[in-house]
């Protein structure tokens, strides 16, 4: 509360950032919440800038260009590809473009929490802090699990498994800021169920065309695990007539392809603690992340881990901002002493 | 939420966890002396930002009907530093500051006008393995627009005044964007692409001029596609520029250049032999007229198709005489533009 007043004062604007490989969003002080698909685009010559009218696209827009762009998204397998300057240049259009939007006014100082994934914040910290640092008065960057953890006062006692695109990231709290062996990264996440769905559903129908953009747009339609009513057809054309394909358990299997590994790794990262740390864990486990919305990931998880005791299993309300409001509150909780200017 | 009881260990754990966030993030910057190069502010981004967004508003959207001396003023901005991350590496890929100055590089409305034309570049279509079209007799069109070409060239060098280019002055295939590239790189101040028609369904002579727009007409956009051939457009990607280029100067300029032309050449086609028809100036999506800053046009001097006029385009009378008619549209449209010129200035 204090903090909202002496930022009034000063004309602070405090910005929570996430990330992503796919999506990255921001939470500002002003109440805006906006996101873009992680995806950077240059027009490749003169003829592209004239086709596609800008000097740099991001996201839907960014694809659906792509012939014309040189096309970029920054932390595709989790982390800048170390010594790619392209990508450090595609991380500051996202920022640049994401505190844009959420319109500072002219004068106003950004105070700048920003999330990133574990893996990335290990490696690229600095280069992070590089890319961002252009944009903002003063920085910290954080590891987005943990940012997520602290936006839903998940302090003490509890895990957060944020289910992405490149990777699903554990995080578990235990009252102080996480150590490196609180957090794990693992790969199986939203881009390992589009390949594995993409490769099904080739295997299954050898003469319809299949693209990746649009295999991830029926995983993100219909994305279930175990059982779920009704049938799944998608309409595809084949030789330029549309055919209607049943595509459910193809969509079954690739989402419950990644189901194994999380629950193993989240038993493995309990299990270091104490029984009875351990039991008050199994009674917070978040789930969050695009991952998350995966029809009965959440039931799924939760039996799978009650063969070792009781277990509660909750999903985060809005996994698209969680990350981004978490970093926000983080911004906004911060002690005033602590925002060095850069 | 909390119970009120926890509310003040909450708070204790809560500075633990932020004191440990900002103590994490100063071991990061500590490894390194000076990481954080002092960069401009954001607010001064800003400006320059508005400033780029402006022009870009002003280029493709305005309107330049009324040709009053603010557009002038936008126009002539120097382009100072507007450095923005940029992607580097290849040395093809465009970045912000290229565009803007790019935008920057449309020069003053007078230059724009003809008054200050010095540099105009010719644009020979075809090349190399592309042939562009071929008679029956074997005449390829890359052969006859080169010659062409090469003939105005000499004339309009002979006026001292204006530095004459070309695309390409052998017979080599240069792609539609590096053609584009040349124009804009030698600051050229107008861009005639000069090609050859085939007609297969009419054994008859026409004579037709472009400039950049959208078109409805089939055998147009079938002319495009033709033209345009080797990039790696469709027409699909040009819809939604041509919304957006509207009416600028550079269009209405361009409109006049292929006005000019297309007049003095079939005029004067018309007295050396009147089997000729005037298919006027059209609008058309080609690539390469796309490209070029400056008032760009595309003449299809000559019909391939008619018989005739391939073994006239054979003989170097009837070729110096294209070059001829060329040389007088653009004169015709250079002089146009200084009485435009004086005629605003009076007002
Ligand atoms: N309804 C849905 N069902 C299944 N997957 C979904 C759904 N909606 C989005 N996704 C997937 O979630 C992923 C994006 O989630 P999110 O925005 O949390 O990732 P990210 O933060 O960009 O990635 P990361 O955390 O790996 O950096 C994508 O793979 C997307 O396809
Ligand atoms: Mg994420
Ligand atoms: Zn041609």
């Amino acid at each position: 509360m204090k903090q909202k007043e002496s930022s009034k004062e000063d004309n602070i604007l405090f910005v929570g950032i996430d990330l992503g490989t796919s999506r990255s969003s921001i939470s500002a002080s002003n109440d805006t919440r906006e996101w873009v698909e992680s995806y950077v685009g240059w027009p490749r010559d003169f003829i592209s800038l004239q086709v596609v009218g800008k000097p740099v696209l991001f996201g839907a827009e960014a694809l659906k260009n792509r012939l014309s762009l040189d096309l970029c998204r920054p932390l595709e397998h989790g982390v800048i590809k170390e010594g790619i300057e392209k990508s450090e240049e595609a991380v500051k259009e996202i920022i640049k473009y994401l505190i844009d939007l959420a319109k500072p006014e002219s004068g106003q100082k950004i105070y700048a929490v920003v999330g990133v994934p574990a893996d990335t914040l290990k490696v690229n910290k600095l280069a992070i802090r590089k890319a961002v640092a252009e944009f903002v008065h003063s920085l910290m960057v954080v590891s987005e699990p943990f940012a997520v953890a602290y936006g839903m006062n998940l302090l003490n006692n509890a895990l957060v498994i944020d289910i992405g695109a490149g990777t699903t990231d554990f995080c578990i709290m235990h009252g102080t800021i996480p150590a490196e062996e609180d957090q794990k990264t693992i790969l199986n996440a939203g881009d390992d169920i589009d390949e594995k769905l993409f490769s099904y559903l080739t295997e299954k129908y050898p003469n319809s065309r299949f693209n990746k953009n649009m295999v991830r747009q029926f995983k993100e339609q219909y994305s279930f695990v175990r059982e779920t009513p009704g049938d799944i057809r998608v309409e595809i054309p084949v030789d330029g007539k549309p055919v209607m394909h049943d595509i459910k358990n193809e969509i079954r299997r690739a989402c419950e392809n990644i189901l194994p590994a999380i629950v193993e790794t989240t038993t493995e990262m309990i299990a270091r603690f104490d029984p009875e740390f351990q039991v008050k864990i199994k009674n917070n486990i978040v789930l969050s992340g695009g991952g998350s919305l995966i029809r009965g990931i959440r039931e799924y998880v939760q039996d799978s881990l009650k063969e070792y005791g009781s277990c509660s299993v909750t999903c985060v309300e809005d996994p698209l901002f969680a990350g981004s409001n978490g970093a926000l509150k983080l911004a906004e909780d911060m002690p005033a002493k602590y925002w060095e200017p850069l | 939420m909390m119970p009120a009881i926890a509310g003040k260990r909450e708070f204790k754990v809560k500075q633990a966890i932020l004191k440990g966030v900002y103590e994490d993030n100063l071991k990061v910057v500590g490894k390194c002396a000076h990481p954080l190069a002092k960069k401009p502010s954001l607010f001064r981004n800003k400006i320059l930002l508005f400033v780029a967004m402006s022009l870009i508003t002003l280029l493709g959207y305005g309107t330049s009907s009324n040709l009053s001396s603010s557009p002038v003023k936008q126009f002539a901005l120097s382009p100072a530093n507007t450095r923005t991350p940029s992607p580097p590496s290849s040395e093809k890929t465009l970045n912000p500051s290229d565009y803007a100055a790019f935008l920057n590089g449309r020069e003053p409305l007078s230059r724009v006008f003809g008054l200050g034309v010095r540099t105009i570049m010719i644009d020979p279509g075809h090349g190399g393995s592309d042939s562009g079209t071929s008679g029956k007799m074997g005449t390829h069109e890359k052969d006859m627009v080169l010659d062409i070409a090469k003939r105005l060239r000499e004339r309009l060098r002979k006026h001292s005044y204006y530095t004459v280019l070309m695309t390409r002055e052998q017979d080599v295939a240069v792609p539609l964007n590096k053609r584009v590239e040349l124009a804009n790189a030698a600051k050229a101040d107008l861009f005639v692409s000069i090609h050859l028609n085939y007609l297969p369904s009419k054994p008859i002579n026409m004579i037709e001029t472009y400039y950049f727009g959208p078109s409805s007409d089939p055998k147009t956009l079938k002319l495009a596609e033709q033209e345009n051939a080797g990039s790696r457009y469709g027409m699909s990607d040009f819809r939604e520029i041509i919304e957006k280029i509207g009416e600028t100067i550079k269009l209405q300029e361009s409109k006049q250049l292929a006005t000019s032309i297309q007049k003095k050449l079939f005029v004067n086609s018309r007295e050396q032999n009147g089997n000729v028809y005037d298919f006027g100036i059209k609008r058309a999506p080609f690539v390469v007229l796309l490209g070029v800053d400056v008032p760009a046009v595309l003449a299809e001097v000559s019909c391939l198709s008619n018989r005739e006029e391939e073994i006239e385009l054979n003989t170097e009378s009837h070729r110096e005489n294209i070059a001829r008619y060329l040389e007088a549209g653009i004169l015709d449209y250079l002089s146009k533009g200084d009485l435009r010129y004086e005629a605003k200035r009076e007002q």
